[in-house]
């Protein structure tokens, strides 16, 4: 096991050290501070605001959503926010270039908002399903003998 | 809310690590998910350093001419493994979020040492890991919300990503091997009616991943296209290859009959028309465009191998060509062709796609297209070849 440890740390090590060596090419305060942000607000933005909305919803859901929804809504909700944080970049449209009609000339705002609706319909459904089978599963059965 | 350290009934504003729910939030799921995590975003890593060495060789790498549709896989794969990280990433962190709360020990001590240590590499790994799947995003969509360079930044931070990814699977390997040697329900307490199990939210985030590549992948897998609605391009465009930088963009307005090619060589310079060049032998070839930030396309092009032209002005085979567009400014206006590439004959001075003359916005007159070149050296609207022996 240590020598595992030591074939993995030592790499890591050295990965760290090369990266140091490498030509950041940060000419500026301007790039510097531009650098820092992007390294440090994305932990800032998932610690402080991504996660405690994520526990929040949690505790709403475990208190207010009837049993049969809930895994289905943590499921539907991962996909949904997955989803939708990959997409900023293309929802935005910040980065289309207006003479270029081949790239970025997707109705993706239109997609997002049908993707949305899927994700609870399927959430919805798939709660129904759930609901059903566990009914079934509780009813006697037609033989009047209980599982 | 924690609980003061003595117990007493007063409220502390940061939660402790005994507040949250521990039910889900259990070494067996997090290491599962971790190794899906740490499987793709080495993936990611990898071809991300190949695509680096596409651009920047270093002395001791030979990029081979074959096979002609290896970067685009390799970049198609940086791209895909990297979307399908996020809600592996996601849940990876919901998962240890606790852990943000482990209070240290705050004497001077051993363990406190280890402490800043273990705190110092994860936040180095959790930074990097989000900077650069967000970075990385927004450049597919060619989106530079930032003041530096992106591809020198990206390259950089994913050398301190794999490191602090290596010393956190270090220092995490006992734990890792007994929570993968155990069945993932080990000791597991029943879920709360409806709630989902360790296997239930593994398997919804490894499905949470899928879909994250299906709503993307069509950009470069051209089945998918129909389905990957968040794809930055359908396929669409002229002669059926999608551009990356049309030719308004870089300012060029229109090539007439006076457009000739030079190619030098020592002293020498000959210039030739473009009925000339048409004269010259036609080789067709279906060769890839696959772009860096990880679309690509494929189309038939014709055109003069540049070994015939580089023979024509009396260089040597094996000599390398530098290659100078139209284009005023940009780094995407010059770039060379090692000897092997030369001499590959499917190396074109393509003046056709899909059977008709080059569209303005692919380069017409005449560009570049050789097999396995990341889409950015794949010059256009050529106006001049260096050819050095």
């Amino acid at each position: 096991m240590t020598a595992w440890r030591v074939a993995l740390a030592v790499p890591g090590l050295a990965a760290l050290a090369y990266a140091t060596t490498l030509p950041w090419n940060v000419p500026d305060d301007d790039a510097r501070r531009s650098v820092l942000t992007w390294l440090a607000g994305g932990v800032i933005l998932h610690d402080g605001m991504l996660a405690p909305i994520v526990i929040g919803l949690g505790v709403i859901g475990a208190r207010w959503l009837p049993a049969p929804w809930r895994a289905p809504a943590v499921v539907g909700l991962l996909s949904w926010g997955s989803l939708t944080l990959l997409a900023i970049p293309v929802l935005s449209g910040n980065g289309v270039d207006p003479t270029n009609e081949t790239l970025q000339h997707r109705p993706y705002v239109t997609s997002w908002w049908i993707m949305s609706a899927a994700v609870v319909a399927v959430i919805v459904a798939a709660g129904w399903w759930r609901r059903l089978r566990s009914v079934r599963a509780r009813s006697p059965s037609p033989r009047g003998r209980t599982r | 809310m924690g609980r003061d350290p003595d117990g007493s009934n007063g409220l502390t504003v940061i939660p402790r690590v005994e507040d949250f729910s521990h039910r889900l939030r259990d070494p067996r799921l997090t290491s599962r998910v971790g190794l899906w995590l740490g499987i793709t975003l080495s993936v990611t890593f990898l071809t991300g350093v190949w695509s680096h060495f596409q651009q920047d060789t270093p002395g001791w790498l030979t990029i081979p001419t074959s096979p002609y549709w290896l970067y685009r896989v390799t970049q198609g794969l940086h791209v895909i493994s990297g979307t399908a990280a996020v809600p592996l990433l996601l849940v990876k962190l919901w998962s240890v979020f606790p852990r943000l709360f482990v209070r240290p020990p705050w004497r001077p001590s051993h363990a406190f040492v280890l402490h800043l240590l273990e705190r110092g590499s994860i936040a180095l790994l959790i930074a990097s890991a989000i900077f650069q799947l967000a970075t990385g995003l927004s450049n597919a969509a060619q989106w530079y919300p930032w003041e530096f360079n992106f591809r020198s930044l990206h390259y950089a931070v994913a050398w301190v990503f794999i490191g602090s990814l290596l010393i956190h699977v270090a220092v995490k390997l006992p734990l890792i091997r007994e929570a993968l040697g155990e069945p993932i329900d080990r000791d597991e307490p029943a879920p709360p009616p409806g709630g989902l199990t360790r296997r239930g939210l593994l398997r919804g985030t490894l499905a949470a991943s899928g879909l994250a590549v299906l709503a993307t992948a069509g950009s470069t897998v051209s089945w998918l296209r129909n389905v990957s609605v968040f794809g930055v391009t359908d396929g669409e465009g002229p002669q059926g290859i999608p551009v990356n930088r049309t030719a308004k963009e870089a300012r060029i307005e229109r090539v007439d009959d006076s457009w000739r090619l030079e190619v030098i060589y020592g002293g020498a310079s000959r210039m030739f028309s473009l009925d000339e060049l048409r004269g010259m032998p036609q080789v067709s070839h279906e060769l890839p465009i696959a772009c860096v930030e990880g679309w690509s396309g494929s189309g038939t092009w014709t055109g003069v191998p540049v070994a015939d032209l580089v023979a024509a002005i009396g260089a040597p085979p094996g000599s390398r060509v530098f290659v100078v567009s139209m284009q005023r400014r940009g780094g995407l206006r010059t770039s060379e062709l090692p000897g092997h590439f030369v001499d590959d004959r499917r190396t074109l001075l393509a003046l056709d796609l899909a059977g008709a003359p080059l569209d303005l916005d692919h380069g017409y007159p005449c560009r570049i297209i050789a097999p396995n070149r990341p889409g950015v050296l794949q010059t256009k609207w050529v106006r001049r070849l260096e050819v050095y022996a």
